[in-house]
């Protein structure tokens, strides 16, 4: 049996010590958290049964730890020791020290909590945890001041740095990322992008739009769109080339193709431009006038209204008929019954615009049709050129045959002497008899006359086929190759040079609708047909 | 804000500001539809174009202008709180407390008007917005400084719309959560289940002693941004307390432990639930104030964004 007087020793608020005794006996004498503990450690780090003091058989006292459980006597790790006065005990937070023995008890035991569980221990977290967003410290001002910083800097200060210095702006401009790259709201129209992130190519000076010089200073050629300078500088004085060309709008979008600007004029050009010869004009498809077709008139260039018929004469001083080539049995020529097309004669450039000159070699004589032939007295071929050329060839051609054998001779005239009068009166007479004939050979294309001259009698009538009909509009043959060239043009009956079968405006306007895209039409502005720096007169 | 104050700032003077907004988009899209600028292509730098940016820039001040007055009128939360505690600690004579509590009431009642007012205009202005300004950029966008404006601008009024929702909703939520508790009462029915609970658990087993411990240490309630805004904690050792007590006490069915290990059970239980009534609490409260730490802010950076579009498009002219 073994009497033990526990003193639980607590602290005042001074930290003075209040003693508190009580007896308790037992053959042994449990230490623990547990509520059978005689020594009875209220805190969860003691175990259910942590230590016991027990008689040995000497009879001394010793403690004795149970598994697991530590205790630390005298400052050591021990499972096991016997109890002197004076000495340690540690079992979890508490402290128990072995008072000197006293009448009356085997044991005196103080007890004291010396390692209290303070807040956070206790498992308090949860109070101690933000439970507010203001409690995390969050600042709505200082994030907000942060992000506008950097918005500044990124995209006010460092692409303002560039136009500082020419030098820092090209060195910049080659960079993968560019400072001022950020404030492009497009990208460049086409050969502008080579300009790239150097925006002060265009951009000169900071805070005033991109002036004309600097559009000019690269457009050299671009025309104006009046002719007459006076008219020009009043009209367009306040006009700036960015208020069309306007850029930053991607690849395609440079050239303006909104009808607007130009009826903003147009629609009322006679009010605004007085003295003006041309019609209003508001829309292709409603507000357009005919076509003007431009002829050549002996020695100038005339605008005839295609409306006006009796004025829309070519004089081309060729004699031709489109319905004899044109026919669909086909036409006669050395190979037989040929059947031709258009393309034949007429060669699309390519620019896809206008149509290459057509020429005697190339045109009339391809398949060896129009031949120039000579037969009498000998066979040959005569050059298609001026009356003097041919004339000089047929002299040569003769002279030459005459030389080729004496017997070629015979065939001169008794009185002429000589060879050369001979070849000359040969050439005189067979191109008179064989070329210069009025529906044949020459005369066949050509209108004949008589000359003065006595060396070359005849006058051929000089030949301007019209190859521009509309010169101050662009037409693009090439965007129409789906179609029929007699679709437009009405050249199957024509038996005449002087036929004209451009396409009237009605015709256009089957296919074409006006400003605002129509069902089953195509969307045509004004530039689709006419260019604005063209220089009109 | 009740949802009858919400429904009032909606319909404020029967619908004056829906009315007017909505005639300001009307005319808007009426004149994008209508009007041809050159080019066909409309854009910011036409003369609607500029327009329209004018139109929309002003609104954009006159929305963070209420932010202004909003604080001027309310002052900011930590301002609230000092006077509250300026307030408390002060022994003022009865008259002039009285006296002052008439005025500030008063003016309370005026600025509360006005703001309601205010905030009415603020939330179809806002919105009206993402009207005027997309047909401003003609629907062109790009990585520039340009768009970075647009968006900033979307990112704003997305917040306040998520901001006039959850003040629409929420505050009804919070009083059915709460009803006549506060946050700082359930925290301490929580510390006391703990006490309560670490106690009958110092006289069980380890295991037990350890579970209770485990839940009294490791329940977290509020802590980071998005712990207080999920209002939840991933495993939390309350409720695998509560879990895990089932099986410990058929385990330790022994003497007078039964007793013992109900109650503890019961404890378990009941703050199971006040964790998840304080939890609800704060994520609501979390997610009732969380947008203005976007809307604020984003609104600043919206404002320099706005700056540096502005001065580009006429650096660059």
């Amino acid at each position: 049996m073994i009497s033990c007087l526990l003193i639980h020793v607590t602290r005042n608020p001074q930290g003075l010590p209040v003693c508190k005794n009580s007896v308790i006996t037992g053959s042994t004498i449990q230490i623990g958290r547990g509520a059978a503990c005689k020594v009875h450690l209220l805190d969860h780090r003691v175990s259910l049964l942590h230590a016991s003091v027990r008689r040995s058989e000497d009879g001394a006292l010793y403690i004795d730890g149970e598994r697991n459980a530590t205790l630390k006597i005298n400052g050591f790790i021990a499972q096991s020791a016997p109890l002197l006065p004076g000495m340690h005990v540690e079992i979890g937070p508490y402290a128990l020290v072995v008072e000197p023995a006293a009448s009356g008890h085997d044991l005196i035991l103080s007890v004291e909590l010396i390692h209290p569980l303070n807040d956070h221990d206790a498992g308090i977290a949860c109070q101690t945890a933000p439970v507010t967003l203001a409690a995390l410290g969050l600042s709505k001002r200082k994030l907000g001041f942060s992000l506008a910083a950097c918005i500044l800097f990124l995209y006010l200060l460092l692409p303002m740095l560039p136009s500082a210095s020419v030098a820092f702006d090209k060195w910049q401009a080659g960079m993968p990322v560019t400072l001022n790259g950020s404030w492009s709201p497009g990208p460049l129209a086409g050969g502008h992008a080579l300009f790239g992130a150097k925006c002060s190519t265009c951009h000169q000076r900071s805070f005033q739009a991109v002036s004309d010089e600097v559009c000019t200073g690269c457009h050299k050629q671009t025309g104006k769109h009046l002719a007459k300078e006076e008219l020009q500088e009043k009209t367009f004085k306040a006009t700036r080339c960015t208020e069309c060309h306007i850029d930053h709008k991607g690849s395609e979008r440079l050239v303006l193709h909104d009808s607007s600007t130009c009826i903003s004029c147009h629609g009322e050009i006679r009010r605004k431009v007085a003295g003006s010869e041309l019609a209003n004009v508001n829309d292709f498809a409603t507000g357009h006038p005919p076509f003007h077709i431009t002829l050549r008139n002996d020695k100038e260039l005339i605008r005839v209204r295609q409306d006006d018929k009796d004025k829309l004469i070519e004089k081309s001083g060729l004699k031709y008929s489109h319905q004899v080539h044109l026919a669909k049995g086909g036409v006669s020529s050395p190979q037989g019954d040929t059947v031709m097309r258009c393309q034949d004669c007429h060669k699309l450039e390519e620019s896809g615009l206008h149509f290459a000159p057509m020429t005697m070699k190339k045109t009339c004589q391809q398949s060896d049709c129009h031949a120039l032939d000579l037969t009498e007295p000998a066979e040959g071929l005569a050059p298609h050129g001026s009356e003097l050329a041919v004339m000089n060839h047929l002299r040569v051609f003769y002279s030459k045959w005459l030389n080729d054998s004496p017997e070629n001779r015979a065939a001169c005239d008794p009185d002429v002497q000589g060879i050369t009068a001979c070849a000359d009166d040969l050439a005189r007479k067979n191109a008179a008899t064989t070329l210069f004939r009025k529906n044949k050979e020459c005369g066949e294309c050509h209108e004949i006359g008589p000359a003065a001259d006595n060396d070359v009698p005849w006058k051929i009538a000089p030949v301007r086929i019209n190859r521009d009909w509309q010169p101050d509009a662009a037409f693009a043959h090439a965007k129409h190759e789906a179609m029929s060239c007699t679709d437009c043009h009405d050249k199957m009956n024509s038996r005449t040079s002087a036929d004209i079968s451009m396409p009237t405006i009605a015709k256009c306007r089957e296919c074409h609708a006006g400003n605002h895209p129509a069902k089953g039409k195509i969307a045509s502005g004004c530039d689709s047909c006419h260019r604005f720096h063209q220089g009109v007169k | 804000m009740n949802m009858m104050q919400g429904a009032t700032l909606l319909k404020y003077k029967n619908y004056r500001y829906l009315k007017a907004t909505s005639l300001l988009m009307l005319l808007a899209i009426t004149a994008y539809a209508l009007i041809r600028p050159a080019g066909g292509e409309s854009y910011g730098g036409t003369w609607l174009g500029y327009l329209l940016g004018i139109i929309s820039t002003l609104i954009m001040f006159f929305l963070m202008w209420y932010g202004i007055t909003k604080r001027r009128i309310t002052g900011s939360p930590e301002r609230r709180k000092l006077r509250t505690r300026v307030a408390r600690s002060t022994e003022m004579a009865d008259q002039a407390r009285l006296e002052r509590r008439k005025t500030r009431k008063k003016t309370r009642v005026l600025s509360g008007a006005m703001l309601q007012e205010w905030l009415s205009a603020h939330v179809y202005l806002g919105a009206s917005l993402i009207v005027l300004v997309s047909l401003h950029t003609g629907f062109h966008f790009g990585l520039n400084v340009h768009t970075l404006a647009y968006v900033l601008m979307l990112l704003v009024i997305s917040s306040g719309f998520y901001g006039l929702n959850v003040y629409l909703n929420y505050p009804r939520l919070i009083t059915l959560n709460m009803t006549e508790d506060t946050l700082d009462n359930l925290l301490l029915k929580i510390a006391e289940l703990d006490e309560l609970a670490g106690t009958r658990a110092l006289g069980l087993p380890d295991e037990v002693n350890t579970l209770i411990m485990k839940a009294r240490r490791e329940t977290r309630i509020g802590g980071t941004l998005f712990q207080q805004l999920s209002g939840d904690q991933k495993d939390c050792p309350t409720r695998i307390a509560v879990q895990q007590m089932l099986h410990l006490g058929a385990k330790y069915n022994q003497d007078d432990q039964p007793k013992i290990m109900r109650d503890l059970y019961s404890a378990l239980l009941r703050k199971e639930k006040l964790v998840l009534r304080a939890r609800t609490e704060i994520m609501l409260k979390a997610r009732l104030e969380c947008w203005l730490y976007l809307h604020a802010p984003l609104g600043i950076a919206l404002l320099a964004a706005l700056a540096a579009h502005i001065v580009s498009i006429f650096f660059y002219w």
